[in-house]
């Protein structure tokens, strides 16, 4: 009987499985071959082993560390500020959101609208002469500042990321904040505890996991940022604003740098994976202290 | 207080909003509104953008990129729950790659996509499935599996284990029970992550943007081909109006579902 339950298992992993080595087994060994290769598109069949040449052209070039510091300050700059708003509205908010929870649809549209449109949007709001923000500056303040220029782009990228994808951490936060148990505050009020004790001691510490992974999620997704970066100011002057998925992109699609662009997201897959079980080690250990 | 409150959540929304806002305001200004009127105020209503966007069908098909999202969002979604719905079952009941396939399927979400975007571009281009819905499908399935196995392995952990058994002394098998029995109970689990996975298949914008030129073209890369081929002089309100219908059906699935996908989404990320 187990044996035929264990069967029946494995005959109802098995599509998935051989979906996911079809998909993602077969494009990450042409990955490996082709990191190591020298191919363009035409000698596309018969690459030449070159060894760690393609890594070493990646490693070397200024543009490639370039974009790899403009992800991580880009990544943890949102992140940080995404789960500090959210984190502020969550709870401040909570009144209004506990009453009418119709509330929080309105909250949460900016998460349904692709990222990529959102970029095309501010290509139209950021324009220097039919956009409502540069009209508003000129108008009330007096002048603009360039909102997509080489010194300013990146802030606003950043401020455009955040605005979309704050909602995501104040969703997470949010749930985490109402399921604290409302014994566990009323004991402490009735200990003595204010507001920003009880904040501080008490809601904070019980909704640390869900701000951890709220920020992991938030890190990953920036960091990894293209649809939004791309449509909006694309690689930017002179390579500013490219992410590290622009740089593979742009490798690929307009140098044709096969090879290349290959090693590098060879690297990007490395680094994801050093970063993915740092997190894990680390709640692992949070999880075995609470034990 | 309260008072404070309600401003700090309308500025909020506002704020959030604030692109989609300022394009549905543009898209009903005509050319020369938008020209010489960016504010929010529209001063001569008009819907002559929306019509516009048809008049120019033999360069820019809006009906048939619609159609391409629609249809790869759905056939994608769809794909993805048909893998894991099974998957997550067996992962739950019986164990089998609960230790291992869980795991890697849901870490999945952590890894860039472009890792995998260039040897698939290369595959198609041998296979044939570039520039094709089901090539496009494939790959959203792909994209939506991580949140959508989580999802489903989460809703099926909730539902009580003695149906099962009492099925089996009834003398079921592992698919009479999985179809007959925890299919039916599943169901509202099963919306759910189906419109959660058609609205990001649906948003989903650089495989789209790599692998499709021209038939299987969805909106969201449509809509920006359209400030790329209008060179100098991009017609706004065209653009806006061409905006708004892009993002108008993921936002009334996100309005009138809102619960739903929040309760999802909020599990999603504390499980996953």
């Amino acid at each position: 009987m187990q044996c035929a339950l264990a069967r029946d298992g494995r005959i109802l992993v098995a599509p998935l499985t051989i979906f996911l080595l079809a998909m993602l087994g077969l494009p990450l060994v042409v990955d490996l071959i082709y990191s190591v290769s020298a191919v363009e598109f035409a000698t596309i069949l018969s690459p030449e082993f070159v060894g760690l040449a393609n890594y070493a052209s990646a490693l070397s070039s200024e543009s490639f560390w370039r974009a790899a510091w403009f992800s991580l300050r880009f990544g943890l700059l949102c992140a940080t500020a995404q789960v500090l708003i959210g984190l502020f509205l969550a709870i401040f908010l909570e009144p209004l959101l506990a009453r009418r929870p119709w509330l929080m649809a309105f909250l949460m549209l900016p998460m349904m609208v692709a990222p990529a449109l959102v970029g095309l949007m501010y290509r139209l709001v950021l324009h220097e002469f039919v956009g409502v923000v540069p009209w508003f500056m000129f108008t009330y303040v007096g002048d603009s500042p360039s909102f997509l220029g080489p010194d300013n782009a990146f802030k606003t990228l950043v401020v455009v990321e955040v605005l979309q994808w704050t909602p995501f951490a104040l969703l997470i936060l949010y749930s985490a904040y109402v399921s604290i148990p409302a014994d566990v505050r009323e004991a402490a009020a009735i200990d003595g505890a204010g507001t920003w004790r009880r904040l501080v001691s008490i809601d904070l510490p019980l909704m640390g996991p869900a701000i951890g992974a709220t920020f992991f999620i938030r890190f990953i997704d920036s960091f990894r940022v293209f649809d939004n970066v791309y449509t909006l100011t694309g690689a930017g002057a002179g390579g500013s604003t490219a992410t590290m998925s622009i740089w593979v992109y742009e490798a690929f699609f307009k140098s044709g740098d096969i090879g290349r662009a290959v090693a590098a997201s060879m690297l990007l897959l490395a680094a994801s994976w050093l970063v993915l079980s740092v997190v894990h080690r680390l709640s692992q250990r949070r999880a075995g202290a609470s034990a | 207080m309260t008072a404070l409150r309600w401003i700090v959540f309308a500025i909020a929304v506002l704020a959030m909003n604030f692109p989609v806002i300022s394009t549905l305001i543009t898209s009903f200004k005509s050319e020369a509104e938008i020209a010489g009127n960016p504010s929010w105020w529209i001063e001569a209503p008009t819907l002559a953008n929306y019509q516009g966007i048809f008049a120019i069908a033999d360069r820019f098909d809006i009906l048939h990129y619609l159609w391409n999202s629609f249809a790869s969002s759905i056939l994608g979604a769809g794909l993805s729950l048909l893998l894991a719905f099974p998957a997550a079952y067996a992962m739950v009941r019986f164990e089998t790659g609960q230790k291992w396939l869980l795991p890697l399927v849901a870490n999945l979400r952590a890894i860039p996509l472009i890792v995998f975007a260039i040897p698939l571009y290369l595959v198609y281009a041998r296979v044939g499935l570039l520039d094709t819905e089901l090539g496009l499908a494939l790959i959203l399935c792909i994209v939506n599996l991580p949140l959508v196995l989580v999802l489903l392995a989460a809703s099926l952990r909730d539902l009580p284990a003695e149906l099962d058994e009492a099925a089996r002394v009834d003398g079921a098998s592992t698919f009479g029970l999985l179809w007959r029995i925890v299919l039916p109970l599943a169901t509202p689990a099963l919306a759910t992550t189906m419109v959660l996975g058609f609205v990001y298949a649906w948003n989903e914008f650089l495989f789209a943007l790599m692998l499709t030129t021209r038939n299987a073209v969805t909106t969201t890369v449509g809509a920006s081909f359209f400030f790329a081929a209008s060179g100098g002089g991009v017609r706004w309100g065209t653009a806006a109006a061409v905006m708004v219908l892009s993002v108008l059906p993921p936002m009334v699935l996100g309005l009138l579902l809102y619960r739903r996908i929040g309760q999802s989404l909020a599990a999603g990320a504390v499980k996953g």
